[in-house]
């Protein structure tokens, strides 16, 4: 599967990139908009996020929306925040059927993108403000969502072990932003950083399934009518971040399991020429079920039922996950340093490097056949701002030998090892 | 091999049983870069009490299904993931309360890989040694499912609405219950369930059909299954009224969860009965409570829930229930307000715009799902161990009117069957 490639345009000052993919059955549509992750904006990001998707000035209550996208065989529809790198992106998604597949032949594509243009381009408003009881009640649930980060205990473990690594970077921020800032925020202060952000940052617009790309780009040029200014530039994220000494950071509450996580920095990001044996190291670290920490944690020593890493690749941090024993936290962090040893020093089979580079290449190969992770892999291309297509990133697996990847591994470094416990003494079982 | 085409889908599916019992169905998807198979077994977590054909009865430990499928995977020459990882494969199992299914997909070397799934999880090895190492690794894996509110809650609520059945029971059972666990209890659950009159392989991904079916039939052929009479599973009576109305744990959260479930009375439903029972609770719960109602609305105004709250249902021949909630300041005043809000819906009945408006709702996310390979594999083989038809779902929705979703409220909307789960936060 080669030849499916996006056609890059530009409408509006916006970007536009279309995949014509005639193996799915329905239409994804995605809109992102960059800016710089900060203090000042990522809260206010996270609360417009939801205020958009509330009600717009044609459909001014929530009913209304949802009942139009029913009716649009169920359009799928939802906004986000994410963070890629020191960068946040507000997200809108929509996917709605391909029309060839109904009885019923409504230009389903063309009322899908005229509905994400009423959500970004004529929300509903009040005065100079946004509407503001939706502003109130999206207020509560955001910091609902933040009060809740907490419940997820291994997805509190890797925030949190983010946080302490990054505590005096701009990444050291949740996406959903701070929970101290939310009540200062008012309908018109939103409106107005509303207006700045769609008008001047970099908006890329992704369509993929069984389109025409001419079609597409006159439909988004009439359907979603922003008035753009000119493009800001934005901050490119701090990679490169020297580690003296790592830091422990143990945390207690009322859990059974223990959760550490190990945060490493890689010195490396989706840019570098160096990414790809990144990859490989993560690999072989720990990303598969025949990577080390599986074998030695899990399999070998029975100390835990996940153990692995992953890799932040806008940020260059490296992240070690499991969930233990408590009284088993020195065993446990032992022998995942004596893995990252066993890296530095080669030791690492032609089997490792055979049976990483083939799952490594599956993994990405198989990106192809969703929609979603598709334009995941371009926009790492525009957020990195290299482009790498699929096999590129093959080529560059396969050219991987064990001392790129053992040249790599010198630049990890331990930055911080956190654990999450129970309030028990040590020793003391739980 | 038979051929069936589904001209509104634009699939074609290929079908054939083995001389066997085994039955085998492949679908290709040309475009697509993966292979995706499963290989599963009508064997769950709720299968802890059966009688062999010619054998005693038998009562076997909580977890042992999932038990088992943690153990397929490592061979005496070592772990399988070592060769599926050689050729490029990812592999994966899970249990549910009904089906073990074990999997993989691959962009490459397909056809090996499909000879390796077959052939290990038709290959038990369990040792004394092995079993007892495995007993850390799913003890790690039971406390990670204690410490998540989510799986807490939802088993909490499965332990009020069931007296004896035993969905109710945790899939990976309780460090206790697996401490019981050997491998000749093992190798007696292994023989049980695992005959390929027991199993399905569903295949789909850029394969060629033909050169499928002549592997996997060589391939069994080789190994010489000798036929086996259905086992017999023992379930238990269930009342129609829950076991209890309400209860509530504490846990470290920062927001409160509730679940409101109903049990459905299903006993004997097969079929494509059952697919549209199932339907019919789905529109069901999408007027009532989807998030277009007016309940969902006025939830949501009070700031009773959020974008986590949702409906789903679970119905299989022996049990069917349906779920609803999610995360709420107020656990009390919103099992309040949805039981207020669906009994005033029960008196007055759902109107035939509404009930279009759903339906085609349905039929357009099910196009949706039929771009995942994952989904179609999967609800495919969930479909058939019911003896109903996944691609009969749209002839299904297009065929019900809005009186059988009538009919469904009045029947499943009954007080004594409904229970409510909470957490809370703890201190």
């Amino acid at each position: 599967m080669t030849s499916l490639t996006f056609v890059d345009d530009t409408v509006r000052q916006m970007s536009v990139h279309v995949l014509k993919a005639n193996k799915f059955k329905t239409n994804t549509i995605v809109l992102q908009i960059h800016q710089d992750l900060r203090e000042q904006t990522v809260t206010k990001t996270a609360l417009l996020s939801l205020v958009l998707k509330r009600a717009t000035e044609k459909y001014p209550t929530s009913q209304k929306l949802r009942e139009h996208l029913d009716r649009l065989y169920g359009a799928v529809f939802d906004t986000d925040v994410i963070k890629k790198g020191e960068r946040q992106i507000l997200q809108l998604y929509l996917e709605v059927a391909n029309e060839r597949y109904l009885s019923d032949p409504a230009p389903l594509l063309a009322e899908g993108i005229q509905f994400l243009g009423e959500v970004i381009a004529r929300p509903l408003t009040e005065g100079n403000g946004f509407f503001s009881r939706h502003v109130e009640t999206e207020k509560e649930t955001l910091k609902r969502k933040l009060e809740s980060l907490v419940d997820d205990k291994i997805r509190y473990a890797a925030q949190r072990v983010t946080e302490s690594m990054c505590h005096d970077e701009p990444y050291r921020f949740h996406p959903y932003g701070r929970k101290e800032d939310i009540d200062s925020i008012t309908p018109e202060d939103l409106y107005e950083f509303y207006l700045h952000l769609v008008r001047t940052h970099p908006i890329d617009v992704y369509v993929v399934g069984d389109v025409d790309p001419e079609q597409v780009k006159t439909e988004i040029e009439k359907r979603i009518p922003l008035e753009r200014k000119s493009v800001v530039n934005l901050n490119r994220t701090v990679i490169l971040h020297p580690v003296s000494q790592a830091k422990e950071v143990i945390e207690r509450m009322q859990v059974t399991q223990g959760k550490l996580n190990i945060g490493c920095r890689t010195q490396l990001s989706y840019a570098d020429d160096e990414y790809v044996h990144l990859l490989m190291y993560n690999g072989i670290l720990g990303g598969f079920p025949h990577s080390k920490l599986f074998i030695n944690v899990r399999e070998k020593a029975s100390l835990a039922y996940y153990a692995s890493s992953r890799l932040e690749s806008h940020k260059g941090l490296l992240i070690i996950m499991s969930g233990i024993e408590i009284p088993n936290y020195q065993k446990a962090v032992d022998i995942m340093k004596e893995q990252m040893k066993m890296m530095r020093d080669g030791q690492i089979s032609e089997q490792e490097l055979k049976q990483t580079r083939a799952t490594l290449s599956n993994q990405l190969r198989e990106m192809m056949d969703h929609p979603r992770t598709m334009i995941d892999l371009h926009f790492n291309g525009i957020i990195s701002g290299r482009h790498r297509t699929l096999e590129e990133l093959l080529d560059e697996i396969n050219r991987t030998r064990i001392e790129d990847i053992q040249r790599v591994s010198e630049k990890v470094a331990i930055d911080t090892i956190y654990f999450l416990r129970n309030h028990e003494q040590e020793g003391s079982s739980s | 091999m038979k051929k069936i085409y589904y001209d509104q889908l634009d699939e074609t599916l290929y079908v054939e049983t083995l001389d066997n019992g085994l039955s085998v169905y492949v679908l290709p998807k040309h475009g697509f870069s993966k292979t995706y198979a499963t290989f599963t077994t009508r064997y769950g977590s709720i299968d802890h009490h059966f009688l062999p054909a010619g054998d005693q009865e038998v009562k076997v430990p909580d977890g042992i299904a999932h038990f088992l499928e943690h153990k397929m995977f490592e061979k005496e020459e070592g772990d399988v993931f070592t060769k599926f990882s050689n050729q490029g494969a990812s592999a994966n199992a899970f249990t549910s309360f009904t089906r073990t299914s074990y999997l993989f997909s691959s962009t490459d070397h397909v056809y090996e890989n499909l000879e390796t799934l077959v052939d290990f999880v038709q290959d038990p090895y369990f040792t004394e040694k092995t079993v007892e190492k495995e007993k850390g690794i799913i003890g790690q894996e039971i406390r990670m499912y204690q410490d998540n509110p989510d799986w807490r809650v939802f088993f909490g609520l499965l332990d009020n609405l069931y007296v004896h059945h035993p969905v109710k029971i945790d899939i990976a059972g309780t460090i206790e219950s697996i401490a019981d666990i050997d491998k000749d209890l093992l190798y007696r659950c292994y023989r049980t369930f695992y005959h390929p009159s027991n199993m399905l392989l569903f295949v789909v991904g850029s394969v060629e059909p033909e050169k499928i079916f002549t592997m996997i039939k060589e391939n069994q052929a080789r190994k010489g299954f000798s036929s086996q009479e259905p086992v017999k599973r023992l379930f238990p009576d269930e009342p129609e009224k829950v076991s209890k109305p309400k209860s509530e744990v504490e846990l470290h959260v920062g927001v409160p969860k509730c679940l409101i479930g109903i049990k459905d009375s299903v006993k004997g439903l097969n079929g494509e009965e059952l697919l549209k029972r199932e339907l019919e609770l789905l529109i069901l719960w999408d007027i009532l409570i989807g998030p277009r109602s007016g309940l969902y609305q006025d939830l949501y105004d009070q700031g009773l829930i959020d974008d986590s709250f949702s409906y789903d249902v679970t119905v299989e021949p022996e049990f069917a229930f349906s779920v609803i909630g999610g995360d709420t300041k107020d656990p009390d005043a919103l099992a309040t307000q949805v039981k207020d809000g669906i009994f005033r819906a029960l008196n007055q009945g759902i109107d035939a715009e509404e009930f279009e408006v759903s339906r085609n709702k349905k039929i357009g996310h099910f196009l949706r799902s039929l771009n995942s390979v994952e989904f179609i594999a999967n609800q495919f083989t969930k479909y058939r161990f019911q003896e109903s038809d996944l691609f009969r779902v749209i002839p299904v929705l297009e065929e019900m009117s809005h009186e059988d979703v009538n009919r469904r409220l009045r029947e499943h909307i009954v007080e004594e069957r409904l229970a409510v789960s909470v957490v809370k936060p703890a201190g």
